[in-house]
């Protein structure tokens, strides 16, 4: 990516996230008493403001975007290997979504040393005897920290019941 | 960690919690706060929290919950399990004038099964000590003539209900719509808002407000109990001709899902029975303005049902139900 | 009574052992707390509160101050170690403090932060003693009108926080504020965005959002390259601040604190817009102004005075006129009602023993909170030693546990999750961050002033010109919109970009 490139996307996504919020978002998702007096008193006034910005913002990217002479320097770092590195994203996904589903069933404790587990060998960490070991005792102490020293009900699972 | 130590962990705790069941309660209670630190529930049940622990026998674990009124952390009771380790302080605001005025509300009173209520706030009307209405009946003058504005903590809080339907009773017509309502974000804000001048009147808890009260920045003009308020130099709703006013009051109680089995519910009001008579805990909150009033399970669902059908029919009638 | 009459009388008050143990243990439960992403300075606050039931009046309440000022300042370590605020005030010291650090500077940011926020810690606390009374008639005059002015001109700062782009910077803010918009409407009590979801209906939890934006698109960032660090000097080296540094960044750190102790005496704004202004004032009429979000030293002193100058002067509406200026004093007001106290204009007359025990009280808070941070940064240097590749994954996990215990609920975790990858790819489109937080802090603010004002004068807009103070910040405004504008079209004269060399 370029930074011509950036600022052209940049400005499409702009409009189209203004032509979404402005067409069907809010409309849909923002309701609005049928007895407003006036009309910038209305809930829909600063979102419909909103995306009248953005739209604006957007064409300001665009407009500059075309503006600039194309550099071929690629504004990011490259790195090796994209395809695995987008794989190794895909997992971190995978990962949270997992970390959300499991929460209220696991507990925290045995989630987060999962989570650590899992997220230390996915940035190919060089100590995985300290990443293990760390992954046990970290969760652990956090736990003891929050749940008895600052009172806080850290939720507990249904296997596994921590004094 | 190995598998089967892990294992052996699990069938440990498993077995404990199966055999433990019987007794409730054999480990600590989750308690939602629906409302911030530092506000008056939070502060209302950190102090019973303390007698109460001691009669439970195991911790109470203290959690704030707070958003949208008073309405996320009573949904996270409501979906919780009917247990008896998760509860709820629920508040006025939360579960009497929200389920009468919003009609969005994730959850209605049948939600919820009241094992008690334990304090009752009075509510005090003020205006700022520089404002030239002297008495309700200046109130009501300015309402029906140049205009009245009054401040809230939000759309569908106590405050908001509670100045439409002290208007209301004192014969403004069309008393939510006639006089200003300019909410603000929480209590604090809604005290600043009259004395900064944004609004004119608020009707509130009595000890949001003693403070200002005796600092002579506000003059109270009205308190809705039956007897006089302490440190609130006013008249009473009823020496004013307004006794259906009493029903406007504040109050904190404990209330679980509402599937919660008949030994927690009757449980929870021994324990209510013995932490209210703790000397300390009555002193402390009826030095900030409370009263003290245990009620059983049967009284408090009572005392809120009847709340809830006045705000209900008042907000029918006045047409402020919020819908969408 | 004569002032020295009331300062022996505080002085009896306090002059004994057990108050100043009190602030001393305060001071390091809040900077370890505010260090502890999540625990922030409001909840070591609500959880230090029980303990001060059975304690003396001005014990107990010296017993919060100090947690309260030392965790305004623990926010600003793993700010600068980990890039994490630990609390919302210190997240402007994340710009050019994690940077510093990346560079092996660790040590002296994090030097810095603690100078500049015990100088900030003085002045707000004299700006407290010597004009409350004037400063509290003046958060009086602020009304809607001149909120909205003051939150309209505050938004400006987002050019000065924009990076490369202003025009990216200005999409920033604009999601910030879309964000914002969720939850339930201020007026109407209807609802926007929120999906029938009862935990969007109290809006995104600032915090998560706050977390989401900063922490996590850093893990991300390693997940997409996890040997980029390698071979860049990542300790707390051997620097530590230098009082060359300190004289540099002085004039910063005062016009900081000023700037904190005037946002700190209007209720209702607090401690991040306080750090962000004075940051951006601090770039805009500093030499090294291409250094700043680079790892530029001023910065880091520019936020954590800005911070910092809130601590004292918000007890200003608090003691003054007994309404409390954001959460953390709130709280603290309930500390006072517990123990009997009336905070107010009659405190004064009827206390005024406990009024100028707390004075000297705060004073010592300073001394203590330069000792206490000093022992607390050597402590805290080791998070700069850990392999990266296992600090990663035990941040994670702290954010998890902290984004957790803010508001006991599991789906702040998820928000912070959501945000965290529109974080990754605002970092990976050059979107600069700060703007985004700033509009989410202020865009609230802005639209409920805005509607509060026409709710006063029946939807009549000169209401917005009502009085001096309105017209002050509108001047201001225009001037900044104006200065913005021109500083924009040099940029284009200028900028390598647009005339075809090579970009930086």
């Amino acid at each position: 990516m370029t930074q011509r490139q950036v600022q052209l996307r940049l400005g499409g996504g702009a409009l189209i996230v203004a032509a979404f919020l402005a067409l069907f978002a809010i409309p849909q998702w923002v309701s609005s008493p049928s007895n407003v007096g006036n009309i910038v008193l209305s809930p829909l006034f600063w979102p419909y403001a909103l995306a009248g910005f953005t739209g604006l913002t957007g064409l300001g990217l665009i407009f500059s975007g075309l503006q600039m002479q194309g550099t071929d320097e690629p504004v990011n770092d490259p790195i090796e290997d994209t395809g695995a590195a987008w794989l190794r994203l895909a997992a971190m996904a995978v990962l949270m979504g997992l970390t959300m589903f499991l929460l209220p069933r696991l507990g925290m404790v045995l989630t987060s040393m999962l989570v650590f587990v899992a997220s230390a060998f996915l940035v190919r960490t060089r100590h995985p005897i300290t990443a293990i070991v760390c992954a046990v005792i970290v969760p652990l102490v956090l736990y003891a920290f929050f749940a008895h020293v600052a009172g806080v009900a850290i939720p507990q699972g249904e296997f596994l019941r921590l004094p | 960690m190995s598998f089967r130590t892990l294992g052996a962990v699990c069938a440990l705790s498993l077995g404990i919690a199966g055999a433990a069941l019987a007794e409730y309660p054999e480990r600590p209670i989750n308690m939602v706060i629906p409302y911030g630190a530092g506000g008056a529930t939070d502060i209302s049940a950190r102090t019973i929290a303390e007698p109460l622990g001691a009669a439970v026998g195991k911790p109470l674990v203290m959690a704030n919950v707070t958003g949208a009124g008073g309405a996320t952390g009573s949904v996270a009771v409501q979906n919780a399990k009917e247990d008896g380790y998760t509860m709820l302080f629920a508040r006025v605001g939360s579960h009497s004038v929200n389920p009468a005025m919003k009609a969005t509300l994730p959850y209605t009173l049948d939600d919820f099964r009241f094992v008690t209520v334990y304090e009752i706030n009075p509510f005090a009307c003020v205006v700022s000590a520089t404002s030239d209405l002297m008495s309700m009946e200046d109130v009501l003058a300015a309402a029906k003539g140049d205009g009245l504005s009054f401040s809230s903590s939000g759309v569908g809080s106590g405050p908001h209900l509670a100045a439409a339907m002290v208007l209301n009773a004192f014969g403004l017509e069309d008393a939510a719509n006639a006089a200003t309502h300019i909410p603000q974000q929480g209590g604090g804000a809604a005290a600043t808002a009259v004395l900064n001048g944004t609004a004119d009147f608020l009707c509130t808890n009595s000890s949001a407000l003693a403070s200002f009260v005796a600092n002579g920045q506000m003059r109270a003009l009205m308190v809705t109990t039956a007897e006089p308020v302490e440190g609130f130099d006013a008249p009473t709703a009823t020496s004013l001709g307004h006794p259906e006013l009493e029903q406007m009051v504040g109050w904190t109680g404990i209330a679980g899902p509402a599937g919660l089995p008949d030994e927690v519910a009757d449980k929870w009001g021994e324990w209510m029975t013995a932490a209210a008579a703790d000397e300390e805990f009555v002193s402390s909150m009826e030095a900030r303005g409370s009263i003290i009033r245990v009620m059983s399970p049967e009284e408090a669902n009572e005392f809120i049902r009847a709340q809830y059908d006045t705000f209900r029919k008042l907000v029918d009638d006045l047409g402020m139900r919020i819908e969408g | 009574m004569s002032f020295l009459d009331s300062i022996a009388a505080g002085l009896s008050l306090v002059g004994n052992i057990e108050a100043f143990l009190a602030l001393f243990v305060g001071v390091a439960i809040g900077v370890v707390g505010g260090a502890i992403p999540g625990m922030s300075a409001t909840m070591a606050v609500a959880l230090t509160l029980p303990f001060t039931f059975a304690m003396q009046p001005i014990t107990g309440i010296l017993l919060l101050l100090g947690v309260y000022k030392g965790g305004i300042f623990g926010g600003s370590i793993p700010a600068i170690l980990i890039k994490t605020p630990g609390t919302p005030a210190s997240s402007a010291t994340i710009l050019d403090g994690y940077p510093m650090a990346e560079k092996g500077e660790a040590g002296r940011a994090l030097g810095m932060a603690l100078w500049a926020s015990c100088t900030a810690d003085v002045i707000s606390n004299l700006a407290l003693i010597l004009f409350a009374g004037w400063l509290a008639s003046f958060a009086l005059s602020f009304g809607p009108p001149e909120f909205f002015t003051l939150i309209l001109f505050s938004l400006t700062i987002i050019a000065g926080v924009s990076g490369e782009s202003l025009l990216r910077g200005a999409l920033s803010a604009l999601l910030g504020l879309l964000l914002a918009t969720i939850g339930l409407d201020l007026v109407y009590g209807t609802n926007r965005f929120t999906f029938g979801d009862p935990n969007m209906m109290g809006g995104l939890n600032f915090i998560a959002v706050l977390i989401g934006l900063f922490a996590i698109p850093e893990i991300l960032a390693m997940v997409w390259h996890p040997t980029a660090h390698v071979g860049k000097t990542r300790s707390l080296g051997k620097n530590w601040v230098s009082f060359a540094d300190y004289r540099r960044s002085f004039k910063s750190i005062v016009r900081g604190s000023f700037i904190g102790v005037f946002l700190g005496s209007i209720p209702g704004i607090g401690a991040a817009p306080s750090a962000f202004l004075s940051y951006s004032e601090a770039r805009r009429t500093s030499k090294n102004k291409e250094n700043f979000g680079k790892g530029e030293i001023e910065g880091v002193a520019a936020s954590e005075a800005g911070n910092n100058g809130v601590a004292g002067a918000t007890l200003i509406p608090l003691l003054a006129l007994g309404v409390p200026g954001d959460v953390i004093t709130a709280i603290i007001i309930g500390a006072f009602m517990i123990h009997g106290l009336q905070p107010g204009p009659m405190m004064f007359i009827l206390n005024v023993d406990i009024i100028y025990g707390l004075f000297i009280g705060l004073i010592v808070s300073s001394v203590f909170l330069f000792m206490i941070g000093s022992v607390a940064i050597r402590g805290f240097k080791y998070v700069a030693d850990i392999p990266k590749r296992i600090l990663i994954p035990a941040v994670l996990v702290l954010c998890i546990y902290g984004v957790f215990a803010v508001n006991n609920n599991i789906f702040d975790v998820g928000v912070m999750f959501a945000m965290g990858w529109v974080g990754y790819l605002m970092v990976r489109y050059h979107i600069p961050a700060a703007p985004f937080l700033i509009a989410f802090i202020l865009g609230p603010l802005l639209e409920d002033n805005f509607r509060q004002s026409m709710l006063m004068s029946g939807s009549d807009p000169t209401i917005l010109v009502r009085g001096p103070i309105t017209w002050f910040f509108w001047t201001l405004t225009l001037l900044t919109i104006v200065a913005i504008a021109r500083a924009g079209v040099r940029a284009v004269k200028n900028n390598p970009l647009l005339s075809g060399r090579s970009g930086p």
